[in-house]
């Protein structure tokens, strides 16, 4: 599993990724830390087949016992199956995750972890002082889904969205937009089903100030090409499988 | 435990249930006919003298084995619980052994040996647990095949009464070989769950 810092300040963002001793049917995933002074939050932890390698390299940063919280963007396999896990593993620990994929979230095993609901407008994580928030981002590409937002850090990690089909070993930042907008064509036309959905998030997006836009497979976004992907985003059709 | 025991147990434990709802069945079966025999017999007033008693008494087995059947069907559904949660369990300690064997030289390495420790405890527990609800559920079997050995001798009996009872043998005959049948079933079925729970008791 590879590890590379994205924000560092009072606190750090980090991101791992590129796991090479993954197996190969599995869709490869990027999965976040915040690290403040006691806390860590677990941004789309992954699935069951990658629990061990996540947990071990979160071990270079914190303990166990300072994993206390978790937010699930969603409710898909890739994104939260470990949950079981980490339901066994952390002693004290939130789930952050949208209310209405609770009963379904669930079936992955969560009786020590609190569930926290998350309403549909949002809200906030507040670790150690450090505020995140918590934006909507429904039908983008699941029905109750969410991104976060760090206003300091100024990233976005935007779940789904942004997402690229990449080959194994991919670096870790998009260096060329035009060539990699291929690896996200697809995905976004096949896999978002609302253009009016696509277009609330953008106008909501175009609010923020983001300097990194952090997806969870493929590259992430960094500076200009932030703004290239929205406006590229913006152009595309999506739901097209009906 | 390996996976393929956890497999065996799986199917064990659902086998389990899927033979108890046919016991089930069976015993609810034993009842209608023991209330259908109670009509005949009371139709054939003195001609079937002895056979009266020996309806209550099915049907005495027949409630007997469906309360029986009712209680073990709550046991099964928690040795499923259980076996869900030793799959859980045994599953995860099996991760953090992995996690821990790839953490070797992190900063924090130690602080994986309190939930080690923790789901290792939980771990052995749940296999205790596993094995006493086991052996509490034979039990229970056991039992079960009482009624249905009765039944068998009361049907032997309720031929004999019925060879008395005239015009009415046959509807009487007819009851007492359904009553034999029943019981001969509700006998292989729970033989067949002693059995499947027996290889996952000898196999741990
Ligand atoms: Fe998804
Ligand atoms: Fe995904």
């Amino acid at each position: 599993m590879k590890m590379t810092n994205i924000y560092e300040g009072s606190y750090q963002w980090i991101m791992f990724g590129r796991d090479e001793n993954k197996p190969d049917k599995i869709i490869d995933t990027n999965q976040y830390m915040v690290r403040t002074a006691n806390r860590c939050l677990l941004i789309d932890p992954g699935g069951v087949e990658l629990f061990a390698p996540m947990l071990a390299a979160v071990l270079h940063y914190a303990p166990v016992e300072q994993i206390t919280d978790i937010f699930a963007s969603h409710q898909d396999p890739d994104i939260i199956s470990s949950l079981g896990l980490w339901d066994q593993a952390l002693p004290d620990a939130k789930l952050h995750a949208s209310e209405l994929w609770e009963g379904f979230i669930r079936h992955f095993g969560c009786e020590s972890i609190e569930y926290v609901p998350i309403a549909d407008n949002g809200g906030t994580i507040n670790m150690d002082g450090v505020e995140l928030q918590v934006i909507p981002a429904h039908y983008m590409h699941s029905s109750a889904n969410f991104n976060i937002y760090d206003s300091q850090a100024k990233i976005l990690m935007s779940g789904d969205v942004g997402a690229a089909l990449e080959a194994p070993g991919a670096a870790m930042f998009v260096d060329n937009f035009d060539a990699h907008v291929e690896k996200m064509r697809f995905f976004h036309q096949r896999w978002m089903p609302s253009n009016q959905a696509k277009r609330v998030w953008i106008d909501r997006v175009r609010e923020l100030d983001v300097n990194i836009l952090a997806p969870q497979h493929g590259r992430m976004f960094k500076g200009d090409d932030v703004k290239r992907f929205l406006d590229w985003f913006e152009a595309l059709p999506v739901g097209i499988a009906v | 435990m390996k996976v393929g025991q956890t497999k065996s147990q799986f199917v064990a434990v659902a086998s389990i249930a899927a033979e108890l709802s046919a016991v089930m069945d069976v015993a609810k079966e034993i009842s209608l006919a023991a209330a259908n025999a109670k009509a005949i017999a009371f139709r054939a007033g003195e001609k079937a003298k002895g056979f009266q008693p020996i309806t209550d008494f099915i049907n005495e087995l027949a409630k007997e084995t469906i309360e029986l059947v009712e209680a073990i069907n709550e046991h099964a559904l928690s040795l499923y619980q259980l076996t869900v949660d030793e799959h859980r369990m045994t599953d995860a300690y099996n991760k953090f052994e992995a996690v821990s064997a790839l953490a070797k030289d992190t900063a924090y390495e130690d602080s994986l040996k309190q939930p080690m420790l923790k789901a290792h405890h939980n771990m052995t527990e749940c296999k205790r647990d596993f094995k006493s609800n086991v052996a509490q559920l034979l039990e229970q079997l056991a039992e079960v095949m009482h009624p249905a050995r009765a039944a068998r001798v009361i049907a032997a009996n309720s031929r004999i009464e019925a060879s008395q009872a005239g015009e009415y043998l046959q509807s009487l005959q007819a009851v007492a070989e359904s009553v034999d049948n029943a019981a001969q079933v509700i006998h292989d079925n729970v033989q067949r769950c002693r059995s499947a729970l027996s290889v996952v008791n000898l196999t741990e």
